[in-house]
């Protein structure tokens, strides 16, 4: 992987990794996927890809109401509240 | 000897105590109860499971990636250092009501990335053997935890091998489930298709009620299963043993030698059988893994929960900031793998084509499984390895998954079985089984648990008991 494709990448994963940092990621990411280089000989063609292996259709659950909520502890788990607003810096 | 050891509250201060006496060896826990949690195990609940009572007042331990009402969720991340979960996992509520009692939250590599739990930002684990070495990983404060005799039992997750390689490093069995038959609902996300929660333990009779008290669909996880109990197994007579090169340690390998040779001394046929698909295992695994581990970690971004940074001007850049600072730098590694396998352009010859990938190794191991009843293998190449070691480095841990790889992209259950001992260090060996298989595979280290029964660490073999401390 290149530098270019390495800042872009980063930068999609929303990091922003120091240049000493960088080129640890670089060199981990190229030893990664030089090894995967293995994956091109697999004699894929007209297989079909398994994405879960016994997931046949979605499944849901009934929209009843739950007993218990935790609504209140979840928003103590937030850094910065505002009353029982989540605060964060401004957004304009 | 274990069972009712936390009934009593009078016996609960001085098993506390043991505990941290224990641990400071080890480091094991990255959090331990003040007190004994009670809230799950009324006795009609309990009654009404059935079948589980050998689990009542039995103390259990957790992977801190798995969620126990009121106890920190760390994930060993300082991410998710301040977290305090509000609620519990199914699998712990379930062994709650099975009368099991949590006793702490066990260390593990950062979001269970590694296989020596070296990556944890919160903690050092050592190997109950031999402290200088590592007690492997993900899982490796609950196979510790075990190994030290501090619980009979401690849940883990399996993405990988996390829960069997572990347990060969500390000579206890661990048992990765077939996918979907422990609900999911609690654990943190890391790489959803092919994790599962599963257990370390010191007897095959304490991990098969583990299982069965923490086994069933849940409507809280749409992957969990519906599916019949199996009837109770009758046993695998075929036994095939992986063969050819498969570059184990010299220790390892004569371990591994004599362990085939000892299924044939109990009665089982044995035949050499080889994967074509093994040389795709890993490069295929880690591209999947990555790939999920990038989509499941973008949630952590210091809004909601976690670590926030100290100052940012604007919301993006708040984001980033806490990322950064939050993550440790093997995560952060499989973060930007994962995105780039995922990214446009790269997407059919990375991830499409290991989805691809894992659909050959699920059919191989289906034709195998026609063939024979159960496959053993070794768990990983190398025995405990020492902290820091430059061979067992980040890129050739994730090589070493060759073994325990393939069950996850299968989706079919595995056990780590404890081997002997080689040079005073533990060894395991592993077998899989077809999906549903669990039963089997307990049947079969019952039977090998025979010739190679489970040891436990000099200075460490008694367990707590309240009239002793």
């Amino acid at each position: 992987m290149d530098s270019a494709e390495l800042t872009t990448t980063i930068d999609m994963a929303m990091l922003e990794l120091a240049p000493d940092e960088s080129d640890t990621v670089q060199r981990s990411v190229s030893q990664m996927l030089d090894y995967f280089a293995v994956m091109a000989a697999a004699p894929v063609d007209g297989v079909e890809p398994t994405t879960h292996a016994f997931s046949t259709t979605n499944r849901t659950r009934p929209d009843t109401r739950n007993e218990r909520s935790v609504a209140d502890e979840l928003l103590e788990s937030a850094p910065d509240l505002e009353d029982r607003f989540i605060a964060i810096p401004n957004v304009l | 000897m274990w069972p009712k050891t936390l009934k009593n509250a009078p016996g609960q201060g001085n098993y506390l105590e043991f505990l941290a006496r224990r641990d400071k060896s080890v480091g094991a826990f990255l959090h331990v109860t003040g007190s004994i949690r009670q809230n799950g195990g009324a006795p009609s609940d309990s009654g009404a499971d059935g079948g589980n009572t050998c689990l009542e007042g039995v103390p259990v331990a957790v992977k801190d990636n798995i969620a126990v009402e009121g106890m920190p969720l760390t994930c060993g991340s300082r991410i998710l250092e301040p977290l305090v979960s509000p609620y519990s996992a199914t699998a712990v509520e379930r062994l709650e009501r099975a009368g099991a009692r949590v006793v702490g939250k066990t260390n593990l590599d950062e979001f269970g990335m590694g296989s020596s739990t070296e990556t944890s930002a919160l903690g050092e684990t050592n190997n109950p053997w031999d402290v200088s070495r590592v007690a492997g990983g993900s899982s490796g404060g609950s196979a510790a935890a075990v190994a030290a005799r501090m619980v009979p039992v401690a849940l883990g997750s399996d993405t990988g091998g996390s829960i069997r390689q572990p347990a060969a490093f500390c000579g206890v069995y661990g048992l990765k489930p077939t996918y979907g038959t422990v609900s999911r609902h609690g654990l943190v996300a890391y790489a959803s298709s092919l994790e599962v929660i599963g257990a370390a333990a010191e007897s095959v009779d304490v991990l098969e009620a583990a299982y069965a008290a923490m086994s069933g669909s849940d409507v809280m996880d749409q992957s969990s299963l519906d599916h019949p109990v199996p009837p109770p197994d009758s046993g695998a007579t075929r036994i095939g043993f992986l063969g050819g090169e498969l570059g184990l340690s010299p220790e390892v390998a004569e371990n591994y030698a004599r362990f085939v040779e000892a299924l044939g001394d109990a009665g089982y046929e044995t035949e050499e059988i080889a994967l074509s698909t093994l040389e795709y295992v890993v490069p295929a695994y880690y591209t999947i893994a990555s790939a999920e581990a990038s989509a499941n970690l973008a949630r952590f971004n210091g809004v909601r929960y976690g670590h926030r940074t100290d100052y940012s001007e604007n919301p993006e850049e708040l984001i980033r900031k806490s990322r950064t600072e939050g993550f440790g730098s093997e995560v952060k590694n499989r973060i930007v793998l994962g995105t780039y396998v995922l990214r446009s352009g790269f997407q059919d010859q990375y991830y499409l084509r290991a989805q691809k990938i894992r659909t050959l190794i699920r059919r191989e191991i289906e034709r195998a499984f026609a063939g024979v009843d159960l496959i053993c293998s070794p768990v990983f190449p190398t025995q405990a390895f020492p902290h820091g070691s430059k061979e067992m480095d980040a890129f050739q841990q994730k090589v070493a998954d060759r073994f325990t790889g393939t069950a996850n992209l299968a989706a079919i259950p595995a056990l780590t079985v404890p081997s002997g001992l080689a040079g005073g260090l533990p060894v395991g060996m592993q077998f899989m089984a077809p999906p549903f298989g669990e039963g089997r595979l307990f049947a079969a280290a019952r039977t090998i648990g025979e010739i190679f029964p489970v040891e436990f660490p000099p200075g460490m073999e008694p367990p707590w008991a309240a009239d002793r401390e």
